[in-house]
C-alpha cells in the first residue's frame, strides 16, 4: 500500500476543540480526507468537506437518457424519468426497447422489416441478465412514451390512489400549517445567530412539511399554540377507500399465499430478493416473476454552501452533463498539495519495473511495510497552488499521541512506537507559474535550478552532511519543494507509522485582490507592501505497516 | 519524486506528435485509426481499425485523443449492429485524458474526455461513458449503457455508485499528464 496523507477538517470535532483526533483511532479517519475531496471558504478562512457544506439541488436530470427535467415536472413523475428509461426488476441495469422479430420470411431468415423502428409488439430487454418484459406479460404497441404507459399502472394501483386520497385530505391541513410556520420564520431566525439561518430553514421546512412539529419548537410555541387549536378544529375524520385488511392482502396476496407459493417453490431464484424489492414504494408481491420493470430514478447536480457563512463553494453550470462550475472553491487551489513516498520502496518499485510491469499482489503489500526497530527515511513533496511563494513549517502533533498513551492502558503504550523527525525550521516553496505548466518542458524542471531555493537546499544539505542528511529540503524544482523526514520505529511497534502533522504557511496576501488576480506580473506583487498571513491545517500521514520483528521479511522482496 | 515507469526502447515505437505505440501490440488497419498524441498504447493491446463501416472511402474506425493510456492486453473493438437489415461496424470515439486499464475489453461508442476506465472490465457496445466519469476495475458494462459525466460505476452489471468529487478534471488531466511524462525509455 502506498503511504497516504489526507487533510483534516475541522468539522467533526466540537467548537473547543481544534486538534485533530489521535490518528490511531478508527474514527479519526472520518475527520481527514483526501485534498482534492475538500473544499475552501474563502470568506471564513476555512477548510470545508463534503460531510459538512450544505447541499441545495440545482437540477435533475435522467443518468440513462440524460434529460434534463424541470423541476417542476419532478414530483409528479415521482422522481423518475418519464421517457423511455427503465431498470431491469432482476439485476438493475439498463432495459434497452426492442422491437419484436419480423415475421419469418420462409427462408430461414428474417425478412428485412421496412419500418424505421421495428414490429409491434414492443417489450423491454435486459441486455445483461436476458430478462424481458414479455416474461410479465408487458408489451407495448408503441416504442416511445412508455414511462407513461407505466405509470398508468402504477397510478392507479390501490395503494397509490390511497395515498393520493390521504394527500388530498390533509391538504388544506398542510396548507394552513405551513402558512403559520412560514410567518414564524423571520421572528426565529431574529432571535438567533446569522449563522444559524440554516437551521431556522430547515426546522421552518420541517415545520412545514411535518404538521404538528411545529408546536415543538420552543421559540414558536406561544404563537402556534392558537392555531394548533384552530387547526385541529377542520380536521375532518378521513375515511380510507377500503379496509385495511384488503390493502394489506393486495400485494403479497396474504401470508396464506405466500406459504403456498413458498410450498411450491423449487429453486430460491423464485423468490425475490430483498435488495430487488425494498425500493418499491408499496408492498409487493414475494415472486421474482411478478417484479416489474423501475422507471429510473433522477439524479441531481448539486450546490454546495459553506455551513457557517452560507457563501456558495460550488456551483455547477446549469447544463447537465457540463464538468464545468461556475464556481468551484476547492481546497486543492488554497492549500498546497503534498505527497509522501518512501524512498526505499521506490528503489525496489523502480529496478523491477522493466523486468515485470505488473507487482505481483503479495508483493504490493509487503513492498510499503517497515520492520520495527529500524528507521526509514521519507519524502514529503510540497506543490504550491497560489501564484505567491509560501513558507512552510511542518510540525508532528506530539502531545496528543501521549497524552492518550497516558490515560489508557499500559499496552496502549506500545502504540507510539515510532519517533519522527521533520525539518524543524520554515522552508520555501516558490510560487506556481503557468508557464511551467506547458507539458513540453516535464524534463526541464530537473536541470533548471532555481536561484534562491536549491543553493539554500544544497548548502544544508552539505551542513546535514553525515549526520542528517535525510531530514531538511532535499530537491526544489518549479513549485514544488521535496522535504526529507526519517522515522525511527521502536523495536516493540505495531500497526501502522500514522502521525497527525501539523502545516503552516505563510503567504503574502493581497488583501484587496483575490490571490487569482494577483498573478499578472511577479514583480507587481513584489512591488506591494507584502502582508503576510499564515494558514495552519492538520494532515495525517499514513507511511503503512510495521513488520513485527520476528517475522522475516519475505525473500522476493 | 514521480517515479518513472521504464520500458524497452526497441519495443516501442514514438511519433512526431509523442504518441508511444508498442510493437508488441496488434494495430489492425492503422489507416483507420488516429491518434491525438501523447497517446501510449501498451504491449499486447488489440487495436481494431480494420472493422469499419462498409462502403467505400476512408472511415475513421477509432479515434483516441491525447493523453490517452490504453492499458497491457486491452482489446478495442468497435461496436456493430444490424439496423434495418444491415450488419455494420459504427465508430468508437475516445477524447482525451482517457486511460484504460490491463485487460480490459471496450467496445463503447463514445468515451468522453478525463475519462478513467479499470483493470479487467468489459465496456459493452454501444456504451456511452460521458466526461469524467470513472469505471472500477473488474466492471462489466452491458451494451447500450450511459454513464452520466462524475459518475463511478462498479459492478456486474456496473451501477452507479457515487458521484465523483469536483475537481476530477484536473485530477485526472494531471494523473494521466504525469503518467506519460515517467512513461521513459530504458536503453538495453
Amino acid at each position: 500500500m502506498a503511504p497516504t496523507i489526507h487533510y483534516y477538517c475541522p468539522c467533526q470535532s466540537g467548537e473547543s476543540v481544534q486538534t485533530p483526533p489521535p490518528p490511531h483511532m478508527a474514527s479519526s479517519s472520518a475527520s481527514f480526507h483526501p485534498l482534492h475531496s475538500l473544499f475552501f471558504c474563502e470568506e471564513c478562512d476555512a477548510v470545508r468537506c463534503n460531510r459538512c457544506v450544505s447541499v441545495e439541488v440545482s437540477g435533475y436530470y435522467c443518468p440513462n437518457c440524460l434529460f434534463e427535467v424541470p423541476s417542476a415536472s419532478v414530483r409528479a413523475e415521482k422522481n423518475r424519468c418519464a421517457r423511455n428509461c427503465f431498470s431491469c426488476p432482476i439485476c438493475r441495469s439498463t432495459l434497452q426497447v426492442v422491437a419484436s422479430d419480423p415475421p419469418d420470411g420462409g427462408d430461414g431468415r428474417p425478412s428485412v422489416s421496412l419500418s424505421n423502428v421495428g414490429e409491434p409488439p414492443f417489450f423491454l430487454y435486459c441486455n445483461h441478465c436476458r430478462w424481458d418484459s414479455a416474461e410479465v406479460g408487458i408489451t407495448f404497441e408503441k416504442p416511445t412514451g412508455l414511462a407513461a404507459q407505466l405509470q398508468k399502472f402504477e397510478d392507479s394501483a390501490p395503494e397509490s390512489l390511497e395515498f393520493e386520497r390521504l394527500k388530498e385530505h390533509f391538504e388544506p391541513f398542510l396548507r394552513t400549517s405551513s402558512l403559520s410556520s412560514l410567518s414564524h420564520v423571520p421572528s426565529t431566525s431574529s432571535h438567533h445567530l446569522p449563522t444559524s439561518s440554516a437551521t431556522a430553514a430547515a426546522s421552518a421546512a420541517l415545520a412545514r412539511d411535518v404538521p404538528g412539529v411545529g408546536k415543538y419548537n420552543p421559540l414558536a410555541r406561544s404563537r402556534v399554540g392558537r392555531d394548533r387549536t384552530a387547526n385541529k378544529d377542520e380536521m375532518p375524520e378521513y375515511k380510507s377507500r377500503m379496509e385495511i385488511g384488503v390493502l394489506g392482502q393486495l400485494g403479497s396476496e396474504g401470508d396464506s399465499s405466500d406459504v403456498e407459493a413458498l410450498r411450491r417453490m423449487e429453486s430460491a431464484e423464485e423468490i425475490a430478493s430483498l435488495e430487488q424489492r425494498w425500493g418499491n414504494s408499496w408492498t409487493t408481491s414475494l415472486r421474482t416473476s411478478d417484479l416489474r420493470p423501475l422507471r429510473i430514478p433522477l439524479h441531481s447536480k448539486v450546490s454546495k454552501r459553506c455551513p457557517s457563512c452560507r457563501h456558495i463553494l460550488i456551483k455547477p453550470e446549469q447544463k447537465a452533463q457540463s464538468v464545468r462550475y461556475k464556481i468551484k472553491l476547492v481546497a486543492a487551489n488554497y492549500l498546497p498539495a503534498m505527497t509522501v513516498a518512501l524512498p526505499h520502496t521506490q528503489g525496489a518499485d523502480a529496478t523491477r519495473r522493466p523486468q515485470a510491469k505488473v507487482p505481483s499482489a503479495s508483493d504490493d503489500r509487503n513492498a510499503g511495510a517497515m520492520m520495527a526497530g529500524k528507521s526509514y527515511p521519507f519524502h514529503l513533496a510540497l506543490t504550491n497552488p497560489l501564484y505567491d511563494p509560501i513558507q512552510v513549517r511542518l510540525s508532528v502533533q506530539r502531545m496528543h499521541v501521549t497524552a492518550a498513551t497516558n490515560s489508557t492502558a499500559p499496552e496502549k503504550a506500545r502504540r507510539t512506537p515510532f519517533a519522527v523527525s521533520l525539518p524543524t525550521s520554515s522552508f520555501p516553496v516558490a510560487a506556481f507559474a503557468e508557464a511551467w505548466e506547458y507539458d513540453d518542458d516535464d524534463d526541464m524542471f530537473g536541470l533548471e535550478d532555481d536561484e534562491l531555493g536549491l543553493e539554500m537546499g544544497r548548502t544544508r544539505d552539505k551542513d546535514g552532511k553525515g549526520k542528517v542528511k535525510t531530514v531538511g529540503v532535499l530537491e526544489k524544482r518549479a513549485n514544488v519543494t521535496v522535504v526529507g523526514g526519517e522515522v525511527v520505529i521502536g523495536k516493540e511497534a505495531r500497526g501502522h507509522v500514522k502521525f497527525n502533522m501539523l502545516v503552516s504557511y505563510t503567504y503574502r496576501s493581497d488583501d484587496p485582490l483575490p490571490s487569482e488576480d494577483g498573478a499578472g506580473t511577479p514583480s507587481r506583487t513584489v512591488a506591494k507592501t507584502p502582508e503576510v498571513k499564515t494558514f495552519t491545517f492538520y494532515t495525517v500521514v499514513d507511511l503503512g505497516p510495521i513488520l513485527p520483528r520476528e517475522e522475516k521479511l519475505d525473500p522476493d522482496i | 519524486m514521480d517515479v518513472p515507469v521504464y520500458y524497452s526502447k526497441a519495443e516501442f515505437i514514438e511519433t512526431d506528435t509523442g504518441n508511444k505505440v508498442s510493437r508488441r501490440a496488434t494495430i489492425a488497419g492503422p489507416q483507420n485509426i488516429i491518434l491525438g498524441g501523447k497517446t501510449i498504447i501498451s504491449s499486447g493491446a488489440i487495436i481494431r481499425g480494420d472493422l469499419r463501416r462498409t462502403g467505400p472511402g476512408h472511415a475513421v474506425v477509432i479515434s483516441l485523443g491525447r493523453y490517452c493510456l490504453v492499458g497491457e492486453g486491452c482489446v478495442m473493438r468497435p461496436p456493430y449492429k444490424t439496423y434495418r437489415g444491415n450488419f455494420n461496424y459504427y465508430p468508437m470515439k475516445i477524447g482525451d485524458y482517457v486511460h484504460i486499464g490491463a485487460n480490459t475489453v471496450v467496445e463503447a461508442a463514445t468515451i468522453g474526455n478525463h475519462v478513467v476506465i479499470g483493470k479487467n472490465c468489459v465496456i459493452g457496445k454501444f456504451t456511452i461513458i460521458k466526461d469524467c466519469a470513472q469505471v472500477a476495475d473488474n466492471t462489466v458494462i452491458p451494451p447500450n449503457t450511459v454513464i452520466p459525466a462524475l459518475a463511478l460505476f462498479s459492478g456486474s452489471p456496473g451501477r452507479f455508485i457515487e458521484d465523483l468529487p469536483e475537481s476530477t478534471q484536473e485530477m485526472v488531466e494531471s494523473q494521466t499528464k504525469q503518467y506519460y511524462s515517467r512513461f521513459q525509455p530504458l536503453e538495453r
